[in-house]
């Protein structure tokens, strides 16, 4: 690829118009809400493999909606911490509580140290 | 002339100039607002800078396919490597044209480097000094990116996201917190490891796969997990963490770096140096090579444009361990 074909891109103007374009399709993925199912498909000496899990996870009763999924090797991710995986969810959640303070003081409201 | 992508500890013009331009970028509201991306509360305009924080997240919640909840628009899958080079040539074009220098490379961290150094002497690498990217802390208070509550002008995240994956508008300084999460930042023989993949990627196409994506993602091996590029997002922590880590200058250092290791693996890949091609099934749409990537600020490409890009930039170096 030739650096002309995207320099003409990076100008303000043109970031104005792409993201005018892109926006409304943004927009609609900020107002969905994930759905906690997780799909694992395998095949093992021709057989289909189907595993769905949900998780339902509370904070202080406050439920937490994003997305969460499992591998093929049963460790639980979430991608608003998505670097990372854990051998349980409670370790995820954990990871969370730190990672994102305030969600867990305003909305949960809860905080402290562990007793 | 392409520009040179340079070692941010080996070259003060190149640090000088990220520094200057990415506060530049940061400064810069091409018109954008807050409403258009669906962010609740009044509408704020959007910095250039910002922008590509957007993007980030927008591609990381775009599940490819809808279907299911693991592979996503940019990572956990093969498209990773092609559509971060495609961000970061987007950022690095922006930052030329602000610095009004089209020869200006983007920089890189040579994470291994330190990795080779003690726990502690990695938390007093010189990229943490105050000449370069600052020290950690909530907020950042040293270097160039510090937190000034009566400087309106000093380093700001304006926008992240929540803990349900919900972008949201914020006006706070930039967080890290090394060594939290995990203790060591990767090694050079990682990194070696990570090169003797003889293939690129391979079914199932996920954090499951073997080959060079998954390893230089970070999913593989298994046992050491999180590994390389996800080691140093983890390491650094703090607003590195979340999907909008763009928040943080240090994610393009580090990106930087792991697009010079997928460069110096190229030759090695016996010409097989991306995959999968079409012939695989509508499934992986948005992964295979001519595939359109996610695009939020730009036209989009495929991943085979991404595969010769020396018009745009090349490295000082392809030595990566």
């Amino acid at each position: 690829m030739k650096r002309d074909e995207l320099a003409r891109d990076s100008t303000p103007e043109s970031l104005a118009e792409h993201v005018d374009r892109n926006a409304p399709a943004v927009r609609q993925e900020q107002h969905e809400h994930g759905v906690m199912e997780s799909v694992r498909e395998a095949t093992y000496r021709g057989h289909h493999i189907v595993i769905r899990t949900s998780y339902r996870i509370e904070v202080d009763g406050v439920p937490v909606e994003g997305h969460l999924g499992v591998t093929n090797d049963g460790k639980v991710h979430y991608h608003a911490v998505p670097n990372l995986s854990f051998a349980s969810a409670v370790d995820l959640v954990k990871q969370l509580i730190d990672t994102f303070p305030e969600d867990f003081e305003t909305q949960h409201g809860g905080h402290g140290e562990e007793h | 002339m392409a520009a040179v992508r340079r070692n941010i500890l080996n070259n003060a013009t190149a640090r000088q100039q990220y520094i200057q331009g990415v506060k530049l970028l940061k400064q810069e509201f091409p018109g954008p607002t807050t409403s258009d991306f669906g962010i609740a509360g009044p509408a704020r305009q959007v910095s250039t800078y910002d922008l590509f924080v957007v993007w980030h997240h927008v591609a990381m919640f775009t599940f490819t396919p809808p279907s299911q909840g693991d592979r996503n628009a940019a990572h956990r899958g093969p498209v990773f490597l092609p559509w971060h080079r495609f961000m970061l040539i987007l950022l690095e074009l922006n930052l030329q044209r602000v610095l009004n220098d089209e020869d200006f490379g983007l920089p890189y961290w040579d994470w291994a480097a330190d990795g080779e150094r003690s726990p502690d002497q990695q938390v007093a690498s010189p990229v943490w000094g105050n000449q370069c990217m600052g020290g950690q802390g909530n907020p950042v208070v040293t270097g160039p990116f510090a937190f000034n509550a009566a400087d309106a002008n000093s380093w700001r995240v304006r926008v992240d996201a929540d803990v349900n994956g919900q972008l949201r508008a914020t006006n706070r300084g930039l967080r890290r917190a090394f060594a939290q999460s995990i203790s060591t930042l990767p090694r050079k023989p990682q990194v070696e490891r990570a090169l003797n993949r003889s293939t690129y990627d391979l079914p199932p196409w996920s954090t499951d796969s073997l080959g060079l994506r998954n390893r230089l993602e970070g999913w593989r091996p298994f046992n050491t997990a999180p590994g390389l590029h996800n080691r140093v997002h983890v390491w650094v922590g703090g607003d590195m963490l979340p999907s909008s880590s763009p928040n943080d200058p240090v994610f393009y250092l580090n990106h930087c770096n792991v697009d010079r290791i997928w460069a110096a693996w190229s030759p090695r890949s016996g010409g097989s140096v991306y995959a999968p091609d079409q012939t695989e099934p509508n499934t992986l749409r948005g992964h295979r090579i001519d595939d359109e990537m996610n695009a939020l600020l730009s036209d989009p490409v495929t991943p085979r444009q991404m595969l010769d890009v020396d018009d745009f930039y090349t490295y000082d170096t392809l030595v990566v361990s």
